[in-house]
């Protein structure tokens, strides 16, 4: 049924489209620069003219993969919730939080009023969609994660902070499309966080999606399944993409008690881990999802940005990723 | 009346100015081998030393060491248990900190006192008393992962408790008058209350002169409230941020055990006010039938800025003054 609806945006894709959840690695030279850049060693310019060579080599990377709806890689952006902060009215750059071990991060802090400052992502995703034929997604950070991963010092709780957020983040849906992206990803990894939220999370999704002309696609993490299912179906979208690799959830268990009413990306491949998964590994996570759902509803890709492993183990990653999807497709067929 | 003001257990170990990172720095060095285990230890004496003068000059009463050594509330118990290995990262509940998980392969002997050198060392460098914080043996069970050793969350918790109760034997020994317990998991899983009690009596069971303080943060407490009351510990503390109904339901029920007061939210950056503490103090207090009540943030200060935490003290301590000044 969403098939029809991207027929209808103009998009065609085959049985089991790929795709990838938003961030690839920087690229080596890339995050060198990044470092100097930070030491102020090299300019912004400098850096931005390794940013789009980056990007290029992803977008070229992907194409010879075999991807079918690409992502330009977020080489430009550090944190997925700082990189909105950083550029919308409201927000300060909060002080160092410690995350993990020794591992700290600037955590914004949201002082007054939240802004849409004008475009924030759509230069970058029509420079993108600039080089390749294949369709690009627009990537935005979800207003409750943005809420959830920043302080609140100004509104008077967390479900006002997530709404106002809402209603500036959907400017830059509008931004998007406008530009011409007819499929928008809005991640809410925080969404299972707080169960007793997810009621605002949901409406906070409608104020920013309803009535646009896009197929959204939202990017959950590990666990929100068996929290939050099936309240998460209110999601006012066409797709969630629920990490499954590491998961040993018994779908169809879950599907014929609470049937599932939308596409269904797969998560298919474990991004915290260095092994390369096998073709044969990868089709049986397809084929869990395939065989309670019908194939023209699963789409296939990694279970989070890739950001943390190597540019060659995302490679190979995927490379098998697309061997799989291959072999399904004509089996299916 | 008395309100004593204290911490909840672990303090931003770092701010945003050079001087105040020197602790990142020396475990970077230690990391990469640049600096011996002697050196970094004696970095976090510094550390210590440091947040606890912050602490006593924000105007805290009972305060702890911040948990500076700790990597998490996990494995810092972990590593000094044999039977116990030490797995990936996994998200602390709702926060955005991750925790190294247990993972246990066979029967847990303690190898030796875990905290008993930190309490002792916090004293010495504390004029106010010290109150040692460790994670309670539910938390630690249902944050395991289990290979070999024990079939159920309820034998595991049981034999974390046996180590605890050690630690809480060796710390009362010490001296230490007050001792926290956190069991944040307990909110989660309100149907394993009898493991929790079962457990909390080993624990409790060397705690001699010292009295024990459960703390049950990151989730709302309300709808256990009551069963916390019986169980065998002597004081609770309470994490009023997620429980909009909580301080309603205190002053229906009262409380038989001393409480300490979660008020100040150790999550957000924004500072708390007299109309927002004020009318809770007012609902709560006159159904308090014994002392003492403490004051104190809502969790660990950890998941704020160093100089926002100082501030967030700095409020606690002026709003109890101006509570009982307008009282007086």
């Amino acid at each position: 049924m969403s098939r029809e609806k991207l027929k209808r945006l103009g998009v065609e894709l085959p049985l089991l489209p790929t795709s990838t959840v938003g961030s690839f690695p920087k690229t080596p030279e890339l995050a060198e620069a990044r470092t100097k850049y930070t030491r102020n060693q090299i300019t912004r310019a400098e850096l931005e003219t390794l940013e789009k060579r980056a990007t290029e080599f992803w977008i070229r990377t992907q194409e010879e993969i075999g991807l079918d709806v690409l992502v330009d890689g977020e080489q430009y952006r550090g944190d997925m919730v700082a990189y909105f902060a950083e550029l919308m009215g409201g927000f300060q750059t909060g002080g160092l939080v410690r995350s993990y071990g020794n591992r700290y991060y600037h955590k914004p802090a949201i002082v007054g009023e939240v802004k849409w400052p004008g475009p924030m992502t759509v230069q970058w995703w029509r420079w993108t969609q600039s080089l390749t034929k294949k369709p690009v997604k627009g990537m935005l950070t979800g207003p409750y994660t943005v809420m959830d991963w920043s302080f609140n010092d100004h509104y008077r709780d967390r479900k006002s902070a997530c709404l106002a957020l809402a209603g500036e983040l959907r400017k830059e849906a509008e931004a998007l499309i406008e530009a011409g992206a007819r499929i928008i990803q809005i991640d809410e990894p925080a969404i299972s966080v707080r169960q007793e939220e997810l009621s605002f999370a949901i409406e906070a999704m409608h104020l920013t999606v309803d009535g646009l002309p896009a197929y959204f696609i939202t990017h959950a993490c590990y666990g929100a399944f068996e929290t939050i299912y099936p309240d998460m179906l209110e999601l006012p979208v066409d797709n969630l993409d629920l990490a499954i690799s590491n998961s040993a959830l018994d779908l169809l268990k879950i599907f014929e008690k609470d049937p599932f009413t939308k596409d269904l990306s797969l998560g298919v491949l474990d991004v915290h881990n260095h092994r390369i998964e096998t073709p044969t590994e990868i089709k049986a996570r397809v084929m869990r999802g395939v065989r309670v759902l019908t194939p023209e509803r699963v789409w296939v890709d990694p279970d989070c940005g890739l950001k943390t492993r190597t540019v060659e183990e995302s490679r190979r990653k995927l490379e098998t990723m697309l061997t799989a999807v291959r072999e399904l497709r004509t089996e299916l067929a | 009346m008395q309100l004593i003001l204290s911490t909840a257990g672990s303090y931003p170990r770092i701010g945003d100015v050079p001087d105040l990172q020197r602790h990142r720095r020396a475990y970077a060095q230690r990391e990469r081998g640049d600096i011996s285990a002697e050196e970094l230890r004696k970095v976090e004496d510094e550390v210590v030393a440091g947040v606890i003068r912050e602490q006593i000059e924000a105007g805290i009463e009972v305060v702890t060491d911040g948990l500076i050594r700790w990597y998490d509330p996990y494995s810092h118990f972990a590593r000094g248990v044999e039977g116990v290995e030490i797995n990936g990262l996994l998200r602390l509940f709702d926060t955005n900190f991750y925790f190294r998980q247990p993972v246990v392969k066979g029967r847990l002997r303690r190898r030796g006192p875990i905290l008993l050198p930190e309490y002792e060392f916090a004293r010495s460098v504390s004029s106010r008393p010290v109150k040692p914080v460790l994670t309670g043996p539910y938390t630690l069970a249902r944050g395991s992962i289990v290979e070999a050793g024990y079939r159920s969350v309820h034998e595991l918790a049981l034999a974390y408790a046996e180590v605890l109760a050690a630690e809480v034997g060796e710390l009362s020994r010490a001296g230490a008058q007050l001792i926290q317990l956190d069991e944040p998991a307990i909110v989660r899983h309100p149907e394993n209350l009898n493991v929790l009690e079962a457990a909390l009596a080993v624990v409790g069971r060397e705690r001699g002169a010292a009295r024990l303080l459960l703390h049950t943060p990151f989730g709302d407490v309300a709808p256990l409230y009551r069963d916390l009351q019986a169980l065998p510990v002597d004081a609770l503390g309470l994490d009023f941020t997620y429980s909009p109904k909580l301080p309603a339901l205190i002053a229906d029920l009262g409380s038989a055990k001393p409480l300490a007061l979660g008020l100040i939210d150790a999550r957000n950056t924004k500072l708390e006010t007299r109309e927002s503490v004020f009318p809770v103090l007012d609902a709560i207090l006159p159904a308090l039938k014994t002392g003492p009540t403490y004051l104190m943030p809502s969790c660990g200060l950890e998941f704020l800025p160093r100089e926002r935490a100082r501030l967030k003290l700095e409020t606690l301590k002026r709003l109890r003054d101006a509570y009982l000044g307008g009282r007086s």
